[in-house]
């Protein structure tokens, strides 16, 4: 349609002009945008403002997620948990809360995640509980429980792992382990303890995945553009990620950040540790990854983000650490076109980088308390939620 | 007086009164026989009838000079016998036809006979009489192609007749003999209808009458108006009925090319025509010279019942003659469309009618031709509309827009065809927006203000209780007339409704981007567009048109929407604020850059308003204008759509709102009108009611709009109206905000502090309003007045000691010295509410939970905020320079608006003891 707004931008995407006009993005004095990179003298243009902010939480948001038009409405949902453990759930056409969802006994609801099958919502709290809850039609009904053994920090992570079928990780008993379970049954697959040696501390963020087996990183008749964005959920891997060789099984694997700032990658089946590598002096705090380039990123309380990559053998490495001018990152997410990051900062601050590049883009300063968790939904739309009880939803670069 | 029934009784007494009269022919012997004549019966007359006829006929026919009373007595007599009986013969009919018409020949001249008028009267009246009674059979067989000479003559006659005679009675009973002759007559005598063959037949026959009664009926109905109406309705009813009987397109389909031999000598045989194709085209184009002539006339005739039955020509020809009068439709049509608007509303009534006929019959969808004759007319007018706008009158105006609107009912859907052209659609939009042109000189519109602040409600109600002022009244440049923007309207929401949505306000949208000097006009029409898309006050005279689907009208309104309340769009100059001009033209000037999201990306150009330095009454006025179309547009936008703009509000009612408080009186009215309008769509019951059930988009914008406060300096003032028209269940919200306003404050103490110290005011009347006092507070009550009252008592003495602190320096640090003074003794005094107190003030109260159950429960929100609120008040009192202006701006109001925010603060305050008293301490 020729009136849609924003059209004439839509070509410069890929082109030139996308990391120039990043540059209107502007920070306090001294953050992390180069010197070069600074507007031009002319009157510095005003900050840049959310599309829209979502009140009415009425305590700490700390969980995010987006869930694309469940309920039968067509209409994407954003999810939100709150620190009095009340779970709302938002709809972005009219940008007001549908629902309350109330399970948590007014604990801090730490983690959100809607389950490929149907609407439903996987919550976790800290009163030690993760429920399934059941969206369908507009209920609002817990179906199923998990009991937690550990009160950590550590957010759960799922994967799906069949039509009916999915496992869930989550920190497990003595305060080092990783527990992996099969839903819906609820059997504990295994349990991931480090070795001894290690002592790497609790674990603090964890994201479940299946690797896409070496051999077809080289394929040579599948012509695998990077450009095409492949539709990949925030949280969960794609379960097909990537054209496969037909012989390529599944092998789920587990990234995991820990207290003492290493981030260890499981083979789950093998219940081992296949890599481990030291990224940051202080607890991981979040950690995305991004199976195309086989490249992760992780933030922890320190004033830096490492990026590390995954070589064939299955070998971390670091990449190489970014410094940012506040310590303290809560969330890190890459948008899922794999094209840009966003950081959770503890300095009140979101900040946007360019995923391949590590280019800063901007800084959105809007809140007035730490961002402690984003969500990108597929679309691009990067929610962040804050202590300051608001919910900030940005536009950035939408695509088409 | 007897009646004989029987023919035997009848002869008797007829036989010898016809006798007498065959032997001397005098008026009395006729007038005897016609006396005798009443007594016989009609059966009794009809055996009898060529008895009777032959003394008359015999009489007639004598040779030599006869008397012309004896003439006239004789038609009478024979019009009497033959109105009671009927002709059976085919001979009799023709030798009685010629002999009637013999009655008003003159050898001399081509003209009538110069004869009386009672005699024309009689044999015109004898004539149609004898047709009447001929029978049906023998009438057909009466119009053979041998009659021709004879019916020529007879038709010629009454045709000079009626268009010459003084008599109005003659010319109308000429008329209404010869609709008797060419089978028009509209009395119940002739029930059959004619069949294919009979038709062609009478066709080619009066083919050759076509010219003669056209043209001659032409110059009767153009004659003079004060011939009376009748005669032109008749004139015109024959002339289209021949017309469209000789030229339809059912006859002359089946006209073979050759023409058949005439079985009748040669002489006869010359003056018949073949109705072939070149004829045919002869004589459509002579018709149309002919139509064109009598459409100009009779289109503005005085008398309504012309003008109705110029509906019926049109629709006659139309419908019979669309290929063989092709030439014509554009006139036609043009004549119909043109009444659509007439003053008569029987003639509108019937005019409608017709056009939906039209469109039900796909006359004009159907038919290739006529709808490429319509768009033609219709461009051809479009490119004489500028011109005619500035040379017409009114009146002419008014009629040049009600021939455009006609047009547009008439193509309906199919006015596509010609939008689809870019030559055309610019034509018609360049006509449109050179008519719309507004009158911007008046000094009145930037002069009118808003000095009272009224409360929303109140204006409200203003405008409900006159809802016809709704529509601020526009003074346009090339017209005054009313009704010339009311059809410009409908014009527009012709187009919106029918035409291609997407395609218009493309264009528009285009046009409103492209220059200042359209871009009122631009929105004007997409307003109208909308609104007629939406199929509001859209008569659909196409059933089976789709109207635009409510899906594609949303987005389409949300774009305009987006364009009209965009930062070069909503915030133009209109006026000079003393307050507020200054390094923010500047700031302004720089224009808004927004990284973020898809709707701000668009590069924004400075709006020609800024780039000169200072702005004429002309621009500005100009500016006021275009956002109360803008606002009306959002009005009308909410109308279309239903309580579907219920999703909009998020990005409209800010905006609207903040235009309600603005202080030029014309955008606060139009601001104020959008407002009801989108409260009667979205179904809410008050201005209240909408506010409030929308307060969450209002915080939205509000909290946005404080981030870049050069750039909105009224934000302050939504709030304030956000705040009188809320209740208690939005402390949350407002809550939040406050938290906003006070960090903004902090940053503009200097500058903007009036606006804010305003919103405070009400933010605390409104806190005082919605927590009057908790029932488990009440015993608190008598206490706190005790309190207050001392106070108040105290007040004035500080109040005295604040005024004076603005006029030396030496007040002034004697104050500041007090004030610390006094903060270090609260300090002091109360150190673990201070405490308490500071805890609070930071932002994020984290640890709430964590507090055992033995510390003291934290204070509500409520008072929470008063608290906050007046922290900053103290640091107001203690600013010199805000005191001086706000001494300028209220030279009548002694307590300095500080005061002004604390008063109710205190009033609300003291019912919460513990919290009040740090509070008041610092304050004094």
């Amino acid at each position: 349609m020729p009136l849609a707004p924003g059209t004439s931008h839509t070509s410069d995407f890929a082109g030139r002009s996308w990391s120039e006009a990043w540059t209107e993005g502007r920070d306090t004095p001294g953050d992390c945008i180069p010197p070069s990179m600074v507007a031009p003298p002319s009157p510095p243009p005003p900050p840049p403002d959310p599309q829209f902010v979502l009140r009415g939480a009425r305590s700490a948001v700390h969980a995010l997620h987006f869930c694309g038009g469940a309920q039968g409405q067509g209409h994407p949902l954003l999810l939100s948990g709150s620190l009095h453990g009340l779970v709302h759930i938002w709809s972005l056409q009219t940008r007001r809360v549908l629902a309350t969802l109330d399970g948590h006994a007014g604990k801090c609801v730490t983690w959100l995640q809607t389950l490929p099958p149907g609407p439903q919502l996987l919550s976790q709290g800290r009163d030690l509980r993760v429920h399934v809850w059941d969206l369908a039609e507009g209920r609002n009904a817990i179906v199923d429980s998990v009991c937690l053994e550990s009160v950590g920090f550590c957010r759960g992570s799922v994967l799906a792992c069949g039509p009916q079928r999915w496992m869930l990780a989550m920190p497990g008993k003595g305060g080092d382990e990783v527990q992996i379970l099969e839903m819906p049954s609820k059997t504990s697959v295994c349990s991931l303890k480090p070795e001894a040696e290690a002592r790497p501390g609790m674990p603090m963020c964890l994201q479940l995945w299946q690797l896409v087996t070496v051999a077809i990183r080289i394929p040579v008749l599948i012509p695998v553009p990077v450009l095409i964005p492949v539709p990949n959920p925030v949280l969960i891997p794609n379960p097909t990620p990537e054209p496969v060789l037909a012989d390529s099984s599944p092998l789920p694997l587990l990234l995991a950040g820990y207290e003492d700032g290493s981030v260890a990658l499981w083979d789950v089946s093998a219940r081992k540790v296949c890599s481990r590598v030291a990224c940051h002096e202080e607890p991981v705090m979040g950690l995305d990854f991004d199976s195309q380039k086989a490249r992760g990123v992780s933030g922890s309380a320190e004033k830096a983000l490492a990026v590390w990559s995954l070589d064939e053998q299955r070998a971390l490495q670091v990449h190489g650490t970014h410094q940012l001018t506040n310590p303290g990152v809560a969330d890190v997410r890459i948008r899922p076109d794999h094209r840009l990051l966003a950081t959770a900062g503890w300095d009140h601050r979101i900040r946007v980088f360019h995923w391949r590049t590590m280019k800063p883009l901007a800084v959105l300063a809007f809140h007035s308390a730490a961002v402690h968790c984003l969500a990108f939904a597929t679309d691009g739309l990067l929610a962040a939620g804050s202590g300051d009880q608001r919910i900030s939803v940005w536009s950035l670069y939408p695509r088409m | 007086m007897a009646v004989f029934d029987t023919p035997e009784e009848a002869f008797g007494v007829l036989r010898p009164v016809c006798v007498q009269l065959t032997k001397a022919q005098t008026v009395e012997n006729v007038e005897r026989l016609q006396a005798q004549l009443q007594a016989v019966s009609d059966s009794a007359l009809q055996e009898l009838q060529q008895y009777i006829l032959f003394p008359l006929r015999f009489t007639l026919k004598t040779p030599g000079p006869k008397r012309e009373r004896l003439i006239q007595s004789v038609v009478e007599c024979l019009t009497f016998v033959l109105s009671s009986t009927c002709v059976k013969e085919q001979e009799l009919l023709q030798e009685l036809f010629s002999e009637l018409s013999a009655c008003l020949y003159s050898p001399t001249s081509q003209k009538p006979a110069a004869v009386s008028e009672e005699m024309k009267l009689a044999v015109i009246r004898g004539l149609s009489t004898l047709m009447h009674s001929a029978y049906g059979d023998i009438v057909l067989a009466f119009y053979e192609p041998s009659i021709l000479p004879r019916l020529g003559f007879a038709v010629s006659l009454l045709l000079g007749l009626a268009e010459q005679e003084k008599s109005k009675q003659i010319k109308t009973a000429a008329l209404k003999c010869l609709q008797v002759l060419l089978f028009q007559c509209d009395c119940q005598d002739h029930p059959r209808s004619l069949d294919e063959l009979e038709q062609k037949q009478l066709g080619d026959l009066f083919a050759s009458f076509l010219p003669g009664i056209s043209t001659a009926l032409t110059r009767v109905i153009t004659g003079d108006f004060k011939q009376g109406h009748s005669i032109v309705v008749t004139s015109l009813k024959i002339f289209y009925e021949t017309a469209s009987f000789v030229m339809a397109d059912e006859q002359l389909r089946r006209v073979s090319e050759v023409q058949a031999k005439p079985a009748v000598e040669h002489r006869v045989a010359e003056l018949m025509v073949h109705r072939e194709a070149n004829w045919v085209k002869n004589t459509s184009d002579k018709v149309t010279v002919l139509i064109k002539k009598i459409i100009e006339c009779v289109s503005v005739h005085p008398h309504w019942k012309v003008r109705l039955e110029l509906i019926e020509l049109v629709k006659a020809l139309l419908l019979k003659c669309s290929q063989s009068l092709v030439g014509s439709a554009g006139p036609l049509l043009k004549a119909l469309v043109s009444l659509v608007n007439d003053e008569s509303p029987e003639v509108q009534a019937q005019c409608n009618e017709v056009l939906r006929h039209f469109a039900d019959e796909k006359v004009v969808v159907g038919s290739r031709a006529i709808a490429d004759v319509l768009s033609e007319n219709l461009h051809s007018l479009t490119t004489s509309l500028p011109r005619l706008m500035n040379s017409q009158d009114d009146q002419g105006r008014f009629s040049t827009l009600s021939l455009l609107l006609g047009y547009l009912k008439l193509l309906g859907p199919k006015v596509n065809f010609v939008l689809n052209s870019v030559a055309h659609l610019q034509r018609l939009s360049k006509a449109l927006t050179q008519v719309l042109e507004l009158d911007v000189a008046d000094i009145k519109i930037v002069e009118e203000r808003r000095w009272n602040s009224d409360h929303l409600s109140a204006s409200a109600e203003t405008l409900a209780s006159q809802p016809w002022s709704r529509i601020q009244r526009r003074y346009f440049r090339f017209f005054t007339d009313e009704r010339i923007f009311l059809l410009l309207r409908q014009v527009c929401q012709l187009l919106g409704f029918y035409g291609n949505l997407y395609l218009l306000v493309d264009h528009f949208m285009e046009l409103y981007r492209e220059s200042v000097a359209y871009r009122k006009q631009a929105a004007m029409i997409l307003n109208e567009l909308i609104v007629g898309a939406a199929g509001l006050e859209v008569e659909n005279l196409h059933e089976r048109h789709i109207k635009t689907s409510l899906e594609d009208l949303r987005e389409i309104v949300t774009s305009i929407l987006e364009e009209y309340i965009s930062q070069e769009n909503w915030y133009l100059v209109t006026c000079i604020e003393a307050e507020e001009v200054g390094e923010e033209l500047t700031v302004r000037q720089s224009g808004l850059q927004a990284l973020t999201s898809g709707a701000h990306t668009r590069q924004l150009l400075s709006s020609p308003a800024f780039s000169q330095p200072s702005p004429t009454i002309c621009s500005m006025n100009s500016n006021i204008w275009q956002i109360c179309i803008q606002l009306e547009g959002v009005g009308h936008f909410a109308r279309a759509l239903g309580t579907d703009f219920r999703l909009l509000l998020m990005s409209a009612l800010y905006p609207v709102l903040e235009k309600a408080g603005d202080q030029t009186l014309l955008i606060s009215q139009a601001a104020t009108g959008a407002m009801m309008d989108i409260c009667h769509a979205c179904g809410y019951e008050s201005l209240q009611h909408l506010i409030n059930q929308n307060s969450d988009y209002l915080v939205n914008g509000i909290s946005l709009n404080l981030r870049h406060l050069s750039l909105h300096p009224h934000t302050p003032k939504v709030l304030e109206v956000m705040l009188q028209n809320s209740d208690a269940s939005l402390l949350p919200l407002v809550a939040d905000v406050v938290q906003d306003v006070l960090a903004t404050l902090d940053q503009f103490y200097d500058k903007r502090a009036t606006s804010f110290v305003s919103v405070l005011h009400a933010l605390l009347v409104a806190l005082a309003q919605w927590f009057p006092d908790a029932d488990n507070l009440g015993q608190l009550q008598e206490q706190s007045v005790g309190e207050k009252e001392s106070h108040l008592s105290r007040r004035p003495a500080a109040l005295e000691k604040g005024l004076e602190n603005t006029t030396t320096a030496e007040d002034i640090e004697q104050f500041v010295l007090n004030y610390l003074k006094e903060k270090d003794v609260a300090d002091g005094n109360v150190s673990d509410f201070d405490s308490e107190e500071e805890e609070q003030s930071d932002p994020p109260r984290v640890n709430e939970d964590d507090t055992g159950p033995d510390v003291e429960p934290p204070l509500p929100v409520q008072i929470q905020i008063a608290v906050d609120v007046m922290e900053r008040c103290i640091h107001l009192m203690s600013d010199k320079n805000l005191k001086i202006r706000l001494k300028e701006l209220l030279p009548q109001k002694s307590p300095p608006k500080s005061w002004y925010g604390i008063d109710p603060s205190l009033e609300f305050l003291c019912i919460f003891p513990f919290a009040f008293l740090p509070s008041t301490c610092h304050s004094w």
